[in-house]
């Protein structure tokens, strides 16, 4: 079974953060208190009620000033680093059908920092009070009732996408090719080993320091394994496809 | 709009300019995206790269206030590279009118304008009629005075270096953009222009769209798919709450307010019906008689029409009532009670220090809302010791838009319904509940006690807004729509006469008579609802039925109802020539099928054969105006500095500023004034609507956009010290205000007459009530000066200090 | 359905991980009934609305508990809506906020009548029959104080400007005609709104 994914089309993105929203009005999380610190990306980062996030990063290339906009979220890795991290085989489940990598209450029990550290994109987030770990299940409660992901039925413009994977991975390609007509370094990230996969155009670290999996981005000794290495093993067939 | 949401995807060319759509209307972006895949160019020109820049495929900076320059510059552009369609030009506007020997232009003043009361003579301005009466043309466009040359002699003022010198925008960026959006000019082709507050709010307000729109004239993107002009309406009822005129100057359905001059109803409907002579002009106009006449009777159908009328509030001709005059007279003590119904006008006025203050001068004040707010606390707010405000202050919960029924109108002027969810919250009402027994209750004491002139009050038609205790949306959608009044026989196209008995909805507006037989609340809704079920209410409508025509170009017929009549895309005619043809054959948005006589896909405007009548039939002469007699500030758009301004003189007139601008006494402006040396303007954000009264309240769109802000770039604040995240205080003359700095590459300084200028940005978002440390109104900063046409605030430019808090 | 139609208003933030595997009968047992369910019509109504901020029009679904609190559950883009095709934005996708308040806290919204005193220091909650006699009694006292049927030069006027009226574009459009209806009716010139400004 392929599962689901998610192709999010970057050159798309116009970060009305209606997703930052549709995401909380779902699953009712509540908002936070927040500071205005110089920037518009608030709040600032996940948290355990922030589930997704729209990051903004400015950028001057070739004297053209360019904003690049990141819907973050979980990107439910095909081999998930995170399940790997836990002692409880009930703390993180992973959906046959659809593939969602979906926390449950036992992470409660489980080391936070393990769970966290092991994350190639810096995701999961716990409550200080019930000491649970939370991100992004996918909407699987949607999925499985055949309606899309809270955040991608809010999505304007064709960033979000959601859908067999196969048909995610060809619309990839698709809009890969389209792409590159307006922006010759276009992209797409981790496609091979994540089922949210994103579509930049330009260098991934243009958009943020955790668009892509990648060593350089951990410190020695904060995280367990080398992010690279987790994702490494898990290259599937894909790649051909993808050329 | 002139268009529609979804049209925008038919486009070649989206010129972005005085709005912010990715931001502030996102899910027009679904539409501008579909357009870009096919190939359209985007193009923003605004004073900050934002979130709508972002995603263009040309960004052009400009300062703020500039846009007339611009504008006009690439007015002279298309005309001087003889870049125009001219089939259109000539045949669907006004450019080949002759224009009066009184007309003249001379170092920035048009002729007939008289110092003393600052106001034009606009009798100077008239065309020259010949024997019948119709306007004198030249179709050669080659009468020196015709309206074409005239044009082209006041436009070829506005050279490129000029615009270059006066908006900052860099020569290259102005250029790529005068030659992307004048490519649009092809039979074809067609561009569209998104604008909102950017243009309005200034004291060229007006003109800076009649610019654009005579743009679209010389280029034939008017009435074509993917054309038009197209206003981006920032609230979601805001088309409608006009079309219903709650504005001092037009009562529904644009109907001029009734004033001093008009003696009896006769008098007015004779002021109101303009007169054309020229045969292939419908003037549609000229009906207008008879839907004053319906509208006064839906107002008071047991009366007759000049009673109706009689009891109508008449204005002083020629005097101002508008926003600003308003508050300055309420300042003034004119007031006793005030109603700030859905409103918040302690922080969206202008110069919201002295409208603060003017609240202070009420006996007694209603403000209905949904949270608590910085106008029904006023008496509580910053500066203000409540022990020596009088005002007596009731503050009405209303209920929220999914807890009521009704309808509203978009941009597009879609009529659409909406249904109740669940019921209004706690003790919260409709509006509609609050109006409707608060008239009850009225009604009652001026039953019980008398009073002045109690006539309007007892004979006002609630019967058919409600029960008589209870508001009902049904019964007054269908009052709005009209019915007949009495059994009226009308002749049908075969000749044979049909009865339209007493109490039936009427069909369409072409139905209503002038005879009182016929009422009629708002007659461009006559058609909204045209029978006495809830089937018949077509702003329900949910069908997605379309033609193959219909869904290239995006049009559904079927769903909503839009005003006028289902047209969907005004002006439509002009998207063909004069046989019928449509310019643009693979996105048609009229067809004429000769066999059948009709016209196929959109609703066409007027009717007829093709070439039988003029396009643009709602103006006199059924063309579409380059030169417009009928405005305050003159007849061609023509660029002056906001009333605060960076510069102390204009490269090619002797007039800085906008000589009919309104204006208040003893209120001062700077203009290079050394203590107040950036350029500031006011914007929105995604995450905020308007002052922020209900969405500052919601906690998820609080967390995202939280405090107040200035943006600036980082030349102006290495200038002042400032660092990102730093909090700074901006001030002027009329207020001081705190943000925290947003130091960005975003903002850049611009050169302007060969000095560097500054600008800032601030949302106007925030306010004191909640929360605690948000911030305040961005309008305490802002001038009381406006538009001359409309009245409406200068709030998009001018002058402030910025230093380190 | 074993559980109280009650129970599932009450979700909490605990519920939110384990309703994404209910239906596939795995381990986590929901503590309520889950989100999807309660969309069904034996637990909600559904209604069709058009958001309330911008005027670009765009369609919502609103969903409403048939009992217990009776109140919104959820509330997202309609996909059948041709301009929205269920598209919102941050202010489109935060209506059920609007409604409901920050989960979790009380609703911020005004749901009772409140009044201020003149030379008042403090709001007191008042009753819709107290306020609307007392401000119907205002409007007459005043409008009767200040109608004119004549202008200085004795053009007939028949006007009240005393009063004055700004508001909004945030009614329907049957309330805006209803509301100038009342306010043209006593007599009244000064009437303003958002679209001025």
């Amino acid at each position: 079974m392929s599962g689901k994914s998610f192709l999010v089309d970057l050159t798309k993105c116009t970060a009305c953060r209606g997703c930052q929203i549709a995401c909380k009005q779902w699953k009712k999380l509540p908002g936070e208190k927040t500071k205005n610190t110089g920037t518009h990306q608030n709040p600032p980062d996940f948290s355990y009620n922030t589930l997704r996030v729209v990051r903004f990063s400015e950028k001057e290339i070739d004297g053209q000033m360019q904003w690049f906009f990141t819907p973050d979220q979980c990107r439910h890795c095909l081999e998930a680093p995170c399940k790997t991290a836990t002692n409880d085989p009930e703390a993180i489940l992973i959906d046959e059908q659809t593939g969602a990598v979906v926390y449950t209450a036992k992470t409660a029990k489980e080391d936070f920092e393990t769970v966290r550290g092991i994350c190639p994109y810096d995701v999961p987030r716990m409550d200080k009070k019930t000491k649970l770990i939370s991100k992004c299940d996918m909407c699987n409660d949607r999925v499985k009732a055949g309606k899309r992901p809270a955040c991608v039925t809010s999505c304007p413009t064709g960033t979000m996408n959601f859908g067999d994977r196969d048909d995610m991975l060809k619309l990839a390609e698709k809009r890969l090719a389209e792409a590159k007509k307006k922006h010759p370094k276009a992209q797409l990230i981790d496609a091979e080993s994540v089922r949210v996969i994103f579509l930049t155009a330009n260098e991934p670290n243009l958009y943020s320091k955790t668009m892509m999996a990648d060593a350089s981005t951990s410190a020695p000794g904060q995280r367990l394994l080398n992010r690279q290495e987790f994702l490494a093993g898990i290259t599937t067939p894909l790649k051909n496809i993808l050329g | 709009m002139t268009n529609h949401w979804i049209d925008l995807k038919n486009s070649d060319c989206i010129l972005i300019m005085g709005s912010n759509a990715a931001e502030n209307h996102p899910i027009s972006f679904k539409w501008v995206t579909r357009a870009q895949e096919k190939g359209a160019t985007l193009i923003h020109v605004d004073p900050r790269f934002t979130r709508t820049s972002a995603k263009s495929d040309i960004y052009a900076p400009l300062r703020s206030g500039s846009d007339l320059a611009f504008l006009g510059g690439l007015i002279n552009y298309i005309i001087t590279k003889d870049l125009i369609f001219k089939d259109y030009v000539v045949n669907y506007t006004n450019a080949s009118f002759i224009v009066g020997k009184d007309y003249d232009f001379k170092d920035g003043m048009f002729s007939g304008y008289d110092a003393a009361t600052r106001k034009y003579d606009k009798s100077k301005w008239a065309f020259e009629m010949d024997a019948n009466g119709a306007p004198k043309r030249d179709n050669t466009l080659q009468d020196p005075r015709c309206v074409y040359q005239l044009m082209k002699k006041h436009y070829s003022r506005y050279s490129i270096k000029n615009a270059v010198d006066m908006t900052g925008t860099p020569e290259a960026k102005l250029l790529q953009v005068y030659d992307a959006y004048a490519a649009t000019g092809k039979p074809n082709k067609a561009g569209t222009v998104m604008y909102a507050m950017g243009w309005t709010q200034h004291t060229v307000g007006v003109q800076n769209i009649r610019s654009m729109s005579m743009v679209q004239m010389l280029l034939g993107n008017m009435g074509v798919a993917g054309g038009g002009v197209n206003a981006l309406r920032g609230e979601s009822n805001v088309q409608g709450s006009t079309d219903q005129a709650l504005l001092f100057h037009i009562i529904p359905g644009y109907l001029p307010t009734p004033n001093t001059g008009d003696k009896e109803l006769a008098d007015y409907l004779k002021r109101i019906t303009p007169v054309s002579k020229d045969p292939k002009s419908l003037n549609w106009k000229k009906n207008q008689p008879k839907y004053a006449v319906s509208l006064i009777k839906s107002f008071y159908k047991d009366a007759e029409p000049a009673k109706g009328f009689d009891m109508l509030p008449k204005l002083d001709a020629g005097k101002d009532y508008s926003w600003l005059t308003l508050f300055d007279h309420m300042l003034k003590g004119q007031f006793k009670g005030f109603f700030a119904w859905g409103m918040n006008p302690a922080v969206s006025g202008a110069n919201s220090n002295k409208t603060r203050e003017a609240l202070t001068k009420l006996d007694w004040m209603v403000n209905v809302n949904i949270y608590d707010n910085e106008t029904g606390s006023f008496w509580n707010g910053p500066g203000m010791n409540p022990k020596k405000i009088k005002t007596e202050v009731f503050m009405l919960p209303c209920c929220v838009s999914v807890e009521k029924e009704g309808s509203i109108s978009n941009s597009g002027r879609w009529m659409q319904w909406r249904y109740q969810g669940p019921k209004p919250l706690g003790e919260s009402r409709a509006d509609g509940e609050i109006i409707y027994e608060l008239a009850m209750k009225l009604r009652e004491l001026y039953k019980k006690e008398g009073g002045a002139f109690p006539d309007p009050i007892m004979g006002m038609n609630w019967e058919d807004m409600g029960n008589g205790h209870e508001f009902d949306a049904h019964k007054t959608a269908k009052l709005i729509n009209g019915y007949y009044l009495k059994d009226v026989e009308e002749k049908q196209p075969d000749g044979s006469i049909k009865v339209y008995k007493k109490g039936t909805q009427v069909a369409a507006f072409p139905a209503l008579k002038d005879d009182g037989s016929t009422c009629s609340g708002n007659w461009i809704y006559c058609g909204s609802y045209v029978g006495p079920d809830p089937k018949d209410n077509r702003a329900a409508k949910r069908s997605k039925d379309q033609t193959p025509a219909q869904a290239n170009i995006g049009l559904f017929p079927n769903w909503s109802w839009a005003w006028p009549v289902n047209r969907r895309i005004i002006y439509n005619r002009a998207s063909t020539d004069l046989t019928g043809k449509p310019y643009a054959p693979e996105k048609a948005i009229l067809a004429w099928d000769a066999t059948g006589k009709k016209w196929d896909i959109d609703v066409v405007d007027g009717g007829g054969a093709p070439g039988a009548i003029h396009p643009f039939i709602m103006q006199q002469h059924g063309m579409a105006a380059f030169y417009g007699p009928g405005l305050n500030d003159g007849p061609f758009p023509e660029y002056y500095e906001p009333l605060d301004c960076p510069v102390s003189a204009h490269p090619y007139s002797k007039v800085l500023h906008n000589p009919t601008a309104l204006q208040f006494e003893g209120e001062k402006h700077s203009v290079c004034d050394p203590r107040y040396p950036f350029v500031c303007t006011t914007y929105r954000v995604t995450e905020h609507w308007q002052t922020g009264l209900q969405t500052r309240w919601q906690a998820w769109l609080l967390e995202a956009e939280p405090q107040m802000f200035c943006e600036m770039s980082e030349e102006l604040a290495a200038l002042r010290g400032i660092k990102n995240g730093e909090k700074v205080w901006l001030e002027n003359q009329r207020g001081k205000l705190w943000a925290v700095a947003i130091v960005t590459k975003r903002f850049k300084p611009f050169v302007v007459q060969g000095q560097v200028i500054h600008e800032v940005g601030i949302p106007w978002h925030f306010g004191w009530r909640f929360p605690k440390d948000g911030g305040d109104a961005a309008n305490l900063l802002s001038p009381s000066v406006g538009d001359p046409n409309t009245g409406i605030p200068e709030t998009k430019a001018f002058m402030v200090n910025v230093r380190k808090a | 359905m074993t559980l109280s139609r009650r129970g599932f208003l009450k979700l909490s933030a605990a519920a939110t991980l384990s309703t994404a595997f209910s239906g596939i009968g795995f381990a986590m047992k929901p503590a309520t009934v889950d989100r999807i369910t309660m969309l069904k019509p034996e637990w909600s109504k559904q209604t069709t609305t058009v958001c309330c901020y911008c005027a670009v029009g765009c369609g919502l679904i609103v969903n409403t508990a048939l009992a217990g609190t009776q109140r919104a559950i959820n509330i997202e883009g309609d996909p059948d809506h041709p301009i929205n095709e269920g598209a919102l934005c941050a202010k489109g996708a935060s209506i059920y906020q609007l409604a409901e308040g920050n989960p979790g806290q009380p609703n911020p919204r005004l749901t009772k009548v409140m009044y201020r005193k003149p030379y008042g220091t403090k709001w007191e909650a008042k009753s819709w029959d107290w306020a609307l006699e007392r401000i119907a009694k205002n409007i007459k006292r005043d409008r009767d104080a200040s109608f004119a049927t004549k202008n200085a030069k004795g053009q007939t006027v028949n006007r009240c400007e005393g009063l004055a009226s700004v508001g909004s574009a945030a009614m329907d459009n049957e309330e805006c005609w209803a509301y100038q209806a009342f306010l043209r009716s006593l007599g009244l010139t000064y009437i303003e709104h958002q679209a001025r400004i």
